[in-house]
């Protein structure tokens, strides 16, 4: 017999090697997603799956340019600073701009490096 | 020195410590797992790359402003278009409108995986047709009953419907909480 909880056991990725656990936990992009305005209320199943996978390949894609920078400037280790400057260089992250400038500023001294 | 706008009250807190409306949101309601989204990065690199945690800490924050960037456009749609749920379609026309169009045929491909896969895991009846999927639906009323508007079923079958595909991609646990 199925039950609503076999359901969402799949959802949260609890779900066997089949489908393969998504890489990142439904319920909370949802949270986040509810976050996002007042109006958003109501959220299609479908969406928190279409966005385990987008998160996955915005992640993905922000790390490469990242470590582009991080390369650039002769180092092994991808800092803050160079995440920064790949949000800086990358016209699709302008909207990330206020927030990695403000994790910027709360670093000791260094300024985002935009020139690497 | 740029240390001016945020110093937040009561010492620095570890990553994000804004002053803005954090108004006792936890932690783990605005952010992904920091775990999830260190696997991911380092999946993105060589071997030999390491990865800061002030740089774990930074894309953490941005997925989060991600989802919520994509989420804001495809809920402005949503009230234009005078619907209440925002589905699957919304976020791709988001995702396209805001610049991020590459992302589309992959998320395409993952959805479709994910619905083949899950409606062999349901053990309902595959390699039949539209009939086949019908039959389907009919034969698990239970999660379909969680719908809060019959209006959002309607709108989520069409949408799998609208794929041509979807064997009968049931989703409602997470369609309708709080």
């Amino acid at each position: 017999m199925r039950q609503a909880g076999t359901y969402s056991g799949i959802l949260n990725g609890g779900m066997s090697g089949r489908t393969g656990p998504h890489l990142l936990p439904l319920a909370r992009i949802k949270k986040i997603m509810k976050r996002s305005g007042e109006d958003v209320k109501m959220i299609s199943g479908e969406a928190p799956i279409i966005f385990s996978k987008a998160c996955e390949l915005f992640i993905e894609e922000l790390t490469q340019r990242s470590w582009k920078v991080t390369l650039q400037g002769k180092r092994r280790t991808l800092h803050k600073e160079d995440v920064a400057s790949a949000v800086i260089a990358t016209d699709v992250f302008d909207f990330l701009v206020n927030v990695v400038s403000k994790s910027g500023a709360n670093s000791e001294d260094t300024p985002v490096v935009m020139e690497r | 020195m740029a240390d001016g706008p945020a110093s937040p009250p009561g010492g620095s807190h570890e990553s994000g410590g804004d002053q803005s409306p954090r108004h006792n949101v936890r932690e783990q309601d605005r952010y992904l797992p920091i775990a999830n989204i260190s696997r991911i990065m380092k999946k993105a690199l060589p071997a030999n790359g390491k990865i800061a945690k002030d740089a774990k800490d930074t894309v953490q924050e941005c997925v989060s402003e991600f989802i919520s960037f994509i989420t804001s456009e495809a809920s402005d749609k949503c009230q234009k278009e005078k619907r209440k749920t925002i589905n699957g379609d919304d976020l791709l026309w988001a995702m396209a409108t805001l610049g991020f169009e590459d992302y589309i045929e992959p998320l395409k491909v993952y959805l479709q995986r994910y619905r083949e896969l899950e409606g062999d895991t349901r053990g309902s009846a595959r390699g039949g047709d539209g009939s086949a999927r019908r039959d389907a639906i009919g034969s698990q009323p239970g999660p379909n009953a969680q719908f809060a508007h019959q209006g959002s079923f309607t709108q989520a079958m069409n949408y799998m419907n609208s794929q041509a595909q979807g064997q009968h991609l049931i989703v409602s646990p997470v369609q309708s909480s709080e």
